[in-house]
């Protein structure tokens, strides 16, 4: 299966312990040590306590980097998840700030997310022949733009809303040990999907969608029931994503979640799922996710340039898409020169 | 000819349909304010949209080859910020060399996605998502938080005035040129055959790396030329210049009917999606809707657009294989 | 499958990461906790300049935007010329989320005082509270945040004073009455929308301005192409319009530009740098602004890196009352303003045909 476009990750197993360090999410392993020791080594502050300690806000992120890696299996890209997590988090704002309990608040949160993440399964199925970049696109615009208006109509105006009552997110925010709640529910969020795509036909069929629609159709794959599923599983993380970004920011406004589906789909990329789909796991995209995260966390405390981490990262995602085409054409080469 | 029914024109041909759309759209907006169809203000809806018009039509081979490249923007501000700092350093005030330069970064920022994405078989997606935090990250770089403006670029700034030709005869010149060479040139041809089938387009003999490879360098091209433009008709070069623009060029392409699958899609179509989003982007704020309903309304209207375009090609299609229906 | 070994060298890696992270860096750990109990022995010593040994950052509000490079450039000078380390952090994009990834960055820098330029007035809340929870002093300049989470408030000028100087120009540009409109930033903007309000206000209570009728205002988003869409969108549906007052430095600088390209008659004022507007400023109709205003972004961080140093060296505590000697630009008095304490760099500073050529090659 691994075609010229993708790097290889094969299905069948293949013993051996050298292939297995050999494979991306070895490679992954190591570049998530090296970055650590990076980090260790340039900056004086870059410890247990305030690795964890920064890291909140870009966990919220991790959340919906394990849904884009559904949704890019299947071959598909959704680009509106930032837009979402913007309406998530003021529609549960405004709704606490109207009386509403905090519990109530959260079901909203996640509510709202669903919905949404709904809304593109719904259209992304019923006009299927849409490319799902231009669905989310309009619906990206149509969030954001719904978030505006609830801003200037239920809020107090000036596209930004601050939750009054704020004991909910405290609680949500606390730690246990050094580890931040957000910590442990990434963990049980990740073990899930990971082990859902793995392991279930559930995740089978999502491979089999991603590698040949129309083959997975006629085996009798349920093509886009699936796809509005993991549509909406995406919308809900989506919406948990908001959830804990509240607990660093109390509050919302227009510029929420602005960026984030890139960030989040260039996780999954640097963990080897392609965007072409059928290919990849999310173990790999969780470690991607750490090494991204761990990254910016270190060159940050040097106080780097905020944009040249962005260059880093860009010449990261460029190099590491390109190790497949390289490793190959260097095979080729020794094979020739054997030959 | 027979005559049509209303059904059969509209669906006869995807453009007949963006035609409607835009009449639609012009009586609307028309009615609500008649200032609107001035010819001022057309004239503006081209001139402020000049960058969308032109790397449209780059997205179009790009899309055409069944690709996407959303570093456009990114590169578009390297190459603005590049020639805004070269004026405001006085090094050089040559209108004709900036835009030589600013082109020149512009081929070089799309080769490097071409060759990586021909030549390394990377989803273009990823390759120009990369590079669309190296070249904005660049653009910051080298500003080093300054800005070129008014001042800096006064002369250069002439060329993009409003109501100076220059900008639009750079458009004039990109379609003309483009519509000749995407009908009637063999290479307009290999792209299409590469976007239909890339496989039997290399078995045809086509050479589908090299046929890659110059299509991103076309939009590199483009977006560099669109960066010298942007600082003109701005008067300003700025790191974060359009950011997020790129969407609103892929928008006008899929409005326009090109398929993200590719293979399939028309110059004129491009021109017409790029007409519809300026023409959105121009009458909104001149409709009286309050402020904060713009964005909800510009996406309900660009999700809107699409769908039709569906729905038109599902009938489209309905009626061609009447009895072979599957 | 691979899984369950990958699993395992996954383990074992992010807890040998870990580890090595937090063996080697053990003795650093107290550091930081050792300096947040610091401030409160240095606080009994007060001491004639002693910025030496101590960090104070600056986050302003985004990379690449000159008004926050002349600032940083000032802030810099005077925590320099003092003794004292500086960390200037520009955050990648002007939205609050990536402030609070850069705060949290210095938290764990242990530096001593951060000086914030504010993207949202409350999202800043939490992280702002757990660095003054270690020790760090926390003070905001040019835009504000939630007054609890910070000590005080580098105010460029009082709003009010912005919004009198603002609707001043207006009344004089018009000749007293008829349309003018407003041409802001984004929708969330806080300084932005406190001036418009400030001039809302002025408008309803004082009877000099009764006839002045403000038709609209509108988001430029602090980009140019959609500042310039707005612009022409006022002219077209306002044929009646006198002034537009553009408080934002992108805002100001295109609606110039199609004001001078249109050869329009409305004239232009508001706020915005010398160096982007000098091509705009002039008396005569060739010209499309007469005269605008700002302050001076370099002073402004200067006084900010006074006010850090006397927070930090414990001079000052920010409570209203509190004075200090901010070097050359004089003594400075915590005020009590709207139930927050600022200090006031001083009014508005107005650029017109006269000194615009001064002014254009220093911000």
């Amino acid at each position: 299966m691994a075609g010229r476009s993708g790097r290889e990750i094969s299905a069948v197993q293949k013993g051996s312990i050298r292939s297995k360090i050999l494979s991306w999410e070895g490679a992954l392993v190591l570049i998530l040590v090296a970055v650590n020791i990076l980090g260790v080594a340039i900056s004086p502050n870059y410890n247990v306590e305030n690795v964890l300690r920064e890291m909140p806000r870009y966990l919220a992120e991790i959340f919906m980097m394990f849904g884009m890696g559904y949704i890019l299996v299947l071959g598909d890209i959704d680009i509106s998840v930032g837009a979402l997590v913007c309406l998530a988090g003021t529609v549960a704002v405004l709704s606490s700030n109207a009386g509403l309990p905090f519990g109530v608040a959260v079901i909203i949160c996640l509510g709202v997310g669903l919905l949404g993440g709904m809304l593109n399964g719904f259209i992304a199925t019923r006009f299927t022949e849409l490319p799902t970049m231009i669905v989310t696109l309009g619906t990206q615009i149509i969030f954001r733009g719904i978030a505006e208006v609830l801003f200037e109509t239920w809020g107090n105006g000036g596209g930004t809303a601050s939750m009054t009552d704020t004991k909910g997110l405290m609680l949500l925010a606390t730690k246990i040990g050094p580890f931040p709640i957000a910590f442990f529910c990434v963990l049980i969020v990740g073990i899930i999907m990971i082990v859902v795509l793995a392991k279930t036909t559930f995740g089978r069929k999502l491979y089999a969608i991603g590698s040949n629609k129309t083959a997975a159709y006629y085996a009798g794959v349920k093509v886009e029931k699936i796809r509005f599923i993991c549509y909406s599983v995406l919308g809900l993380l989506a919406g948990l994503c908001a959830l804990f970004l509240l607990t660093a920011t109390f509050g919302s406004n227009t510029t929420t979640g602005q960026g984030f589906e890139m960030e989040v789909i260039a996780m999954c990329v640097f963990g080897g799922i392609a965007t072409t789909g059928g290919k990849g796991n999310l173990i790999g995209g969780f470690i991607a996710a750490f090494i991204i995260v761990c990254l910016r966390i270190a060159l940050g405390q040097r106080n780097i340039n905020t944009q040249v981490i962005l260059v880093i990262i860009g010449l990261m995602l460029i190099i590491s898409v390109l190790v497949p085409a390289i490793s190959s054409a260097i095979s080729i080469r020794k094979k020739r020169a054997k030959a | 000819m027979k005559k049509k029914s209303i059904g059969q024109f509209l669906s006869g041909s995807r453009e007949a349909s963006l035609v409607i759309v835009l009449i639609v759209l012009l009586i609307v907006v028309g009615v609500i304010n008649p200032s609107f169809l001035s010819f001022t203000n057309i004239r503006q809806i081209f001139l402020n949209n000049t960058l969308t018009f032109l790397m449209a039509l780059g997205m179009l081979c790009v899309m055409l080859t069944a690709g996407i490249d959303i570093s456009i923007t990114s590169t578009l501000a390297f190459a603005g910020m590049s020639i805004g700092l070269l004026q405001k350093y006085n090094v050089v005030h040559n209108t004709f060399l900036l835009f030589v330069i600013g082109a020149a970064i512009g081929i070089f920022c799309g080769f490097l996605n071409g060759i990586i994405i021909a030549k390394g078989h990377v989803a273009p997606i990823i390759c120009t998502m990369g590079f669309m935090y190296i070249w904005r990250g660049m653009a910051y770089v080298i500003s080093n938080n300054n800005w070129a403006s008014g001042m800096d670029v006064a002369g250069f700034s002439d060329f993009g005035k409003d109501g100076a030709p220059g900008p639009y005869i750079i458009l004039v010149i990109a379609y003309v040129v483009f519509f000749v060479m995407m009908k009637w040139t063999r290479f307009g041809r290999k792209i299409y055959a590469v976007g239909s089938n890339t496989e039997a387009a290399r078995v045809s003999g086509i050479n589908v790396d090299r046929t890659l490879a110059s299509v991103y360098t076309i939009m590199g091209f483009l977006a560099g030329v669109a960066g010298v433009l942007s600082v003109s008709i701005y008067a300003s070069a700025q790191p974060n210049m359009q950011y997020g623009k790129e969407m609103d060029v892929i928008a006008a392409c899929v409005i326009g009917g090109v398929a993200m699958s590719g293979g399939r899609g028309s110059v004129a179509g491009t021109f017409l999606g790029a007409l519809i989003i300026g023409i959105i982007s121009k009458a909104l704020p001149m409709v009286n809707i309050p402020n904060f309903w713009q964005n909800l309304i510009k996406g309900v209207i660009i999700l809107a657009v699409v769908i039709l375009n569906v729905v038109t090609q599902r009938t489209m299609e309905k009626q061609n294989l009447l009895r072979r229906e599957m | 499958m691979k899984k369950k070994l990958l699993s395992v060298i996954l383990a074992t890696a992010v807890a040998a990461s870990l580890l090595a992270g937090c063996g080697s860096s053990a003795a650093d750990t107290a550091a930081p906790a050792a300096d947040a109990a610091a401030p409160a022995a240095d606080a009994a010593a007060p001491a004639d300049s002693s910025g030496g040994g101590k960090t104070y950052a600056l986050v302003t509000k985004s990379a690449g935007n000159p008004f926050m490079e002349r600032m940083a450039s000032g802030f810099q000078e005077v925590v320099e010329a003092q003794g004292g380390t500086v960390v200037i952090q520009n955050p990648e994009a002007a939205t609050p989320d990536a402030q609070i990834s850069v705060i949290q960055s210095l938290i764990s820098q242990g530096v001593d005082s951060i000086a914030v330029d504010g993207n949202d007035a409350n999202a800043l809340t939490a992280v702002l509270t757990e660095a003054s929870g270690k020790g760090i002093k926390i003070l905001t300049l040019d835009s504000d945040v939630a007054p609890d989470t910070r000590t005080v408030y580098c105010n460029q000028a009082g709003v009010s004073q912005i919004g009198e100087t603002l609707m001043e120009a207006v009344y004089d540009l018009t000749g007293g009455e008829g349309d003018w409109a407003i041409l802001s930033a984004t929708s969330q903007a806080t300084n932005q929308n406190a001036w418009i309000d400030a001039m809302k206000k002025l408008m309803e209570s004082d009877s000099k301005y009764a006839k002045l009728n403000l038709v609209e205002v509108a988001y430029g988003d602090d980009e140019p192409q959609k500042s310039t869409d707005q612009t022409q969108a006022l002219l077209q549906n306002y044929p009646d319009l006198k002034v537009i007052c553009a408080p934002t430095t992108v805002g100001i600088a295109a609606a110039a530009k199609v004001l001078q390209d249109q050869k329009s008659s409305v004239k232009l004022t508001g706020l915005g740098l010398p160096s982007e507007m000098a091509e705009y400023i002039g008396e005569d109709d060739a010209h499309s602004c007469p005269y605008m205003y700002l302050w001076n972004p370099i002073d402004l961080g200067r006084l900010a890196g006074y006010t850090s140093i006397a927070l930090v060296d414990g001079s000052i505590t920010g409570a209203a009352g509190d004075s200090f000697k901010a070097g050359d630009l004089g003594d400075y008095t915590i005020e009590e303003i709207d139930g927050s304490t600022q200090i006031i760099l001083g009014p508005p500073f107005k650029f017109d045909p006269s000194n615009i050529d001064e002014w254009k090659t220093v911000y």
